[in-house]
């Protein structure tokens, strides 16, 4: 076929050929640059940024809390914690404030002062009153339950937490009392029996 | 391959030749100018309002005590928070123009004559919702200008004889603004408009692909320029090309004159200078002129007579030797359109 074009014509058909071929990739390759480029700001933008910032926040008196007694406390964002008094000091050092979800499936634990340990229902995972995991699945990872700064100023007991979140940026942490459930994140606290049959039967004392 | 072919062609019983077949509408030579891409953007405007307004609900909260926090921290604290919402207002701004311009292409080149009124009405309807979705986006930032505009708004709507009550109660969730006015506007705005301007596209579509692009041959095509050339893959490719220009635009538009926030609403203070919209302006001047229920009756008087224009202009042609009354007629309005708009944006009050 091609011994029918002058050298003229064959030199034209490979130009056009390549000019077309140029503007094809060109095309490609703008679609992708900018409409990619778009979906990824689209990603980062719909991924919550994590801020490191914490805010110092009131619990209580801290005559209110005997030693071996645990209060559950709420944070502004949400957050559960387990504060537990260990000592008669007065400092800030006779308690211990460690996150009450659990580190294996984000279930709430909670502190059994006959036993001295934290438990959590979901799975059996049991941590030592320092949050470190001694049983279960969570003993069996090595996870252990995080920790927040505490404070003692004029015998009020403070705790560092994460803000409260844009739209609540009034909301104050509380203590939660017996008759408030706390739900966990993630994950049924309880797998079989339902949440309302574990209400304050675990011999924790809450405020 | 070919097995994978024949599993698709199984459940897809639609070769590549008839797709092809179906989508290639022979497009009227006349569009590969430039200017007659004014439909398709925007369409294509509107597809990034949907996603970025899909984006930016992931983050508001629509109730007074929230949203203009909310708008605040997509705006400050979400990675590329600012950037998504300044795309979103901007694109709101070109759509808006680029709906008006296409308009005016279509009126002055006298597209929406027999047989095509019908595809005219639906022009006008697909208008006024973006026209509303322009109004109820704006109200949702719950600044100053969001709720007095939407307070100035709805007063308008009362002054309407026999329904005015009854508009204003339904805007604004009672009779004066609140707790439920933002959550009303925030429905009609991602949910309600949104969806009866992807109707009425379609329509518009349809009608369009029924009846063929209205056909233009310009002197300089005379002789041996082809009628028409293929829908795909020519004019999509043109239409690609628009699309990545205009992100192009949008992104150099939210990046030098980002969205901003004005002061939050304080329904106890109305601002001393309040405006809306640049696209509200001509309404804006034309209620300080007349005032009332004038204005509003006059308002509705030329949306109809907008809407019923094809009817209006086939009765002059038939019944009069005005052949060209349609091309005067537009000329006055759009200075006049122009005109109060010009106005309403240098004059202080």
């Amino acid at each position: 076929m091609t011994g029918t074009l002058k050298p003229d014509d064959q030199q034209g058909s490979d130009r056009r050929k390549f000019l077309g071929n140029a503007s094809r990739l060109a095309m490609v390759a703008g679609l992708a640059g900018g409409y990619g480029g778009f979906t990824a700001i689209a990603l980062r933008y719909l991924y919550p940024s994590s801020t490191d910032d914490r805010v110092w926040q009131l619990v209580t008196d801290v005559a209110q809390v005997k030693v071996g007694e645990s209060i559950r406390y709420r944070g502004p964002s949400g957050e559960t914690i387990n504060i537990t008094r260990q000592n008669r000091n007065g400092d800030s050092d006779d308690f211990i404030a460690l996150s009450s979800t659990c580190p294996h499936l984000g279930c709430q634990v909670r502190w059994e002062a006959q036993n001295n340990r934290f438990f959590c229902p979901c799975h059996n995972g049991v941590f030592d009153p320092s949050g470190v995991a001694t049983g279960g699945p969570p003993g069996e990872a090595g996870q252990s339950l995080s920790r927040y700064p505490l404070k003692v100023e004029g015998g009020l007991l403070h705790i560092a937490v994460p803000p409260p979140r844009f739209s609540a940026a009034d909301a104050q942490g509380e203590i939660v009392t017996a008759a408030e459930e706390i739900s966990g994140p993630g994950h049924d606290p309880c797998l079989q029996c339902g949440p309302r049959r574990h209400r304050g039967d675990a011999g924790v004392r809450e405020i | 391959m070919d097995l994978v072919r024949s599993w698709v062609g199984e459940r897809l019983p639609v070769s590549g030749r008839q797709f092809k077949e179906l989508t290639n509408e022979p497009v009227p030579y006349h569009l590969k100018r430039w200017w007659f891409a004014l439909g398709g953007t925007p369409a294509y405007l509107f597809i990034v309002q949907i996603f970025t307004g899909i984006l930016l609900a992931f983050y508001y909260e629509p109730s007074p005590a929230t949203a203009y926090q909310s708008v605040e921290f997509i705006t400050r604290e979400v990675a590329f928070g600012w950037f998504i919402r300044s795309v979103h207002k901007w694109a709101a701004t070109l759509m808006i123009a680029a709906v008006i311009l296409h308009q005016i292409r279509v009126f002055f080149t006298g597209a929406y004559r027999r047989p095509r009124e019908i595809n005219w009405f639906v022009g006008m309807c697909l208008l006024l919702c973006t026209l509303l979705t322009g109004f109820t986006g704006y109200s949702l930032v719950f600044e100053q200008l969001s709720f007095w505009g939407a307070t100035v708004g709805a007063n308008i709507a009362d002054t309407t004889p026999l329904v005015g009550g009854f508009l204003k109660n339904m805007m604004l969730a009672g009779p004066s603004y609140n707790q439920a006015t933002l959550s009303r506007f925030f429905i009609l705005h991602a949910a309600v408009l949104p969806v009866t301007i992807v109707l009425l596209i379609a329509a518009h579509i349809t009608i369009i692909r029924l009846q063929g692009v209205t056909e233009f041959q310009f002197k300089s095509e005379e002789g041996a320029t082809p009628k028409t050339f293929n829908f795909f893959p020519d004019h999509l490719y043109t239409e690609l090309i628009i699309g990545l220009l205009l992100m192009i635009l949008l992104s150099a538009l939210a990046t030098i004159f980002p969205a901003t926030m004005g002061p939050q609403a304080n329904p106890l203070q109305t601002p001393e200078v309040i405006k809306p919209e640049w696209f509200f302006y001509v309404a804006f001047r034309w209620l300080k002129l007349f005032g009332g229920t004038v204005a509003v009756l006059s308002m509705g008087f030329i949306i109809f007579t907008m809407f019923a224009w094809p009817l209006i202009d086939g009765w002059i042609r038939r019944h009069t030797k005005f052949q060209e009354a349609s091309v005067w007629v537009g000329v006055f309005g759009a200075l006049a359109v122009i005109s109060l708009t010009v106005w309403e944006a240098v004059a202080r009050h």
